[in-house]
């Protein structure tokens, strides 16, 4: 099991370094950094079913006890969320593969090695038990975040990035001061003792920290008034770097509030979760709605869709976290697919924007149906697995009686199906006339090969059948998630809420 | 630029690269267990590569190759007592006596330190690169113009 959670955070960072050594021999390379990505990804599963199977595995790196080193902690919730995280980046680094003779193809002599240490950062962010490897995991990904968001070094791209950059670094540096005040608050900054200590301290206090650190990972996670740089500087990038973030950055954020703001038992700040809640939602709807470009549309989304998770938090019942842990994991693959899908679109039709594209469903009826299958998960139709997250987290929110905010999830909901039909009407329906040549010239684009687009509709594809796979084990998905909800919920010691979490089991047995 | 046609400055440098050079080193083996350590060692020595650079006694060259070296070398450590079944980033300390120094106490850490260095070393020597590519990239188009010009 330790050899596990090492493999999966430095195959990759070995495979990153390798990348590089290899960076003239391109297939080595490209052979080297599957690998270790693949390696990295196998481990990930391998562990998520052992703990499954014999419950969480806390490694003390070097040997040396929680307060003084590092401590990883493979629990049910990490390793729930480990191997999606890591077969997403996976198949973008194989759909990278094929894409890199495109005008919006990364540049592969960077994009392998910076995937792989961000791989490694996302390892180690899922995996630490202390806030302080959090801290460096979060620099791990936003250096290497940064780099392959500006490495074409077009003006856009630099101009966006310098927002993605500013307001990471703030987070980051909010961050550290956070750390500084846990450490002196409960004289540790080890995740395990912090829910037993931060429990005890007195309520100013206590809500401080979960303030102060909503506010950091809410930045991480574009929460409502913390969101602006995110539509701002993804939609600039390479499609297959924008998948990886949309697939991930924020989620990482999101999955550091569950873990703090769960066991250091913040439930009085679930209100002000909730409304923040529901305000992202039905802004990254509507922001949604006013754009006229695939890839715009695509991150307005993310903002949205990091509402219902935020939602499933802000309820801290056993059944909401449940739910927001379901959506996590239902919504990184869908929305890497269809940033893929939106990579396709453009490779074919030289343009990812609504007015100048259409018509693609005759032409290309396969890129219509992967872009069907993601879409309707996303807006949250059954049989897909945005249902079933949705359900959850909503279903969670009429049993604590949340009414408005329910409300709020369901209206957001119809409005991302809206904005879903309107790149199916731009891109897929309409004009027939096929300008894709004319704009595929001025773009750039030179001619892919067979191999290459056969890489990329078969990581497409691949990734598409992954989000199926959801849907089909979305009973035993949801068992996981509410093991690991309260598994989170049940870490602290609850002297005094006894009762109320003998109760939450009750409820939450009974879905 | 002043610094590449004073005297001054190019013979200083040269004569202050040896000794920087030794108090990298003492930094390197002294981190252990005083103050010091890879990550200042490898500032020292980015420090005179800087220097040299902006003197143009000598310019930089491989920064990526030393970065991926390094991380190499620190994944190879933090990985390797996982082979003996111990936990990732376990260290051996071996203790050996040396004639001269007498007692000398090391062990896997100083290998991770070395590779701690070789990336600082390698950033220093990127961003350099990074920095200097604007000038450098249009002297690259001045000689395309002339090219052409010629052809």
């Amino acid at each position: 099991m330790s050899t596990l959670i090492a493999l999966t955070i430095l195959a990759p960072l070995a495979a990153a370094s390798l990348g590089v050594l290899l960076r003239n021999r391109v297939v080595w390379r490209d052979i080297v950094t599957v690998i270790g990505l693949f390696a990295s990804a196998a481990s990930s599963f391998i562990m998520l079913f052992t703990v499954a199977d014999q419950g969480s595995y806390r490694l003390h790196v070097g040997g040396w006890s929680p307060e003084l080193g590092i401590e990883l902690v493979a629990d049910r919730f990490a390793t729930l969320v480990l191997p999606v995280a890591l077969s997403i980046i996976l198949v973008v680094e194989v759909f990278a593969i094929g894409q890199r003779r495109t005008a919006w193809g990364a540049n592969p002599e960077l994009t392998g090695p910076l995937l792989g240490v961000l791989t490694s950062g996302v390892s180690l962010a899922f995996l630490t038990g202390d806030l302080f490897t959090l801290f460096v995991a979060f620099e791990l990904i936003l250096v290497s975040s940064y780099v392959l968001l500006t490495h074409q070094g077009q003006r856009e791209q630099v101009r966006s990035g310098m927002s993605y950059v500013v307001m990471n670094l703030l987070a980051s540096t909010l961050f550290l001061f956070g750390l500084a005040f846990v450490y002196a608050a409960a004289g540790t900054v080890n995740m395990g003792l912090l829910a037993e200590r931060i429990p005890e301290l007195s309520d100013g206090v206590r809500l401080g920290l979960g303030a102060w650190f909503f506010v950091v990972f809410g930045t991480k996670a574009a929460v409502f008034p913390l969101f602006s740089w995110l539509p701002d500087s993804y939609p600039t990038a390479p499609t297959t770097i924008t998948a990886v973030f949309a697939g991930l950055l924020t989620k990482v954020g999101i999955y550091a509030m569950i873990r703090f703001h769960t066991i250091t038992e913040m439930d009085a700040l679930g209100p002000i979760m909730l409304v923040l809640a529901g305000i992202t939602m039905v802004i990254g709807a509507f922001g949604a709605l006013a754009q006229s470009d695939v890839k715009r549309i695509l991150s307005f989304h993310v903002i949205s869709q990091i509402g219902y998770m935020l939602m499933g938090l802000g309820l801290f019942s056993t059944a909401g976290t449940t739910g927001a842990i379901l959506f996590l994991v239902h919504h990184m693959p869908v929305k890497t697919v269809l940033f893929l899908v939106g990579g396709l679109i453009e490779n074919h039709e030289g343009t990812s924007s609504l007015d100048r594209s259409g018509g693609l469903a005759s032409r290309k009826p396969l890129i219509a149906a992967l872009f069907a299958v993601p879409a309707l998960s996303l807006a949250g139709l059954p049989p897909f697995s945005g249902f079933v997250a949705k359900f959850a987290v909503i279903s969670a929110g009429i049993q604590a009686d949340a009414v408005a905010i329910v409300a709020v999830a369901l209206i957001a909901g119809a409005l991302t199906l809206l904005s879903m039909t309107k790149i199916w009407l731009g891109v897929f329906w309409g004009s027939d006339a096929d300008q894709s040549d004319i704009l595929r010239s001025q773009a750039g684009i030179v001619s892919t090969s067979v191999a290459n687009r056969r890489a990329m509709f078969g990581a497409t594809g691949l990734a598409v059948a992954g989000t199926l796979t959801i849907s089909l084990f979305a009973g035993a998905l949801f068992d996981l998630s509410e093991k690991a909800a309260f598994e989170l919920r049940g870490d602290t010691p609850a002297v005094i809420d006894g009762a109320e979490d003998a109760s939450a089991i009750n409820n939450g047995g009974q879905p | 630029m002043i610094a590449p046609s004073s005297p001054m400055v190019r013979t200083g440098i040269q004569v202050a690269t040896p000794l920087a050079v030794v108090v990298g080193i003492y930094l390197l083996f002294a981190g252990h267990n005083n103050p010091g350590g890879g990550f200042a060692a490898g500032l020292v020595f980015g420090a005179i590569v800087v220097l040299r650079s902006v003197a143009d006694i000598q310019q930089p060259s491989r920064a990526r190759e030393l970065m991926a070296f390094g991380v190499l070398l620190v994944v190879i450590v933090a990985a390797a007592p996982l082979l003996w079944g111990d936990l990732v980033l376990d260290q051996a300390v071996v203790s050996t006596k040396v004639p001269l120094l007498g007692k000398v106490k090391s062990g896997s850490a100083l290998p991770f330190d070395i590779g701690v260095t070789a990336i600082v070393v390698g950033l220093v020597m990127s961003l350099l690169d990074g920095l200097g590519q604007t000038g450098r990239g249009t002297d690259l188009d001045a000689s395309d113009d002339r090219t052409e010009v010629a052809a």
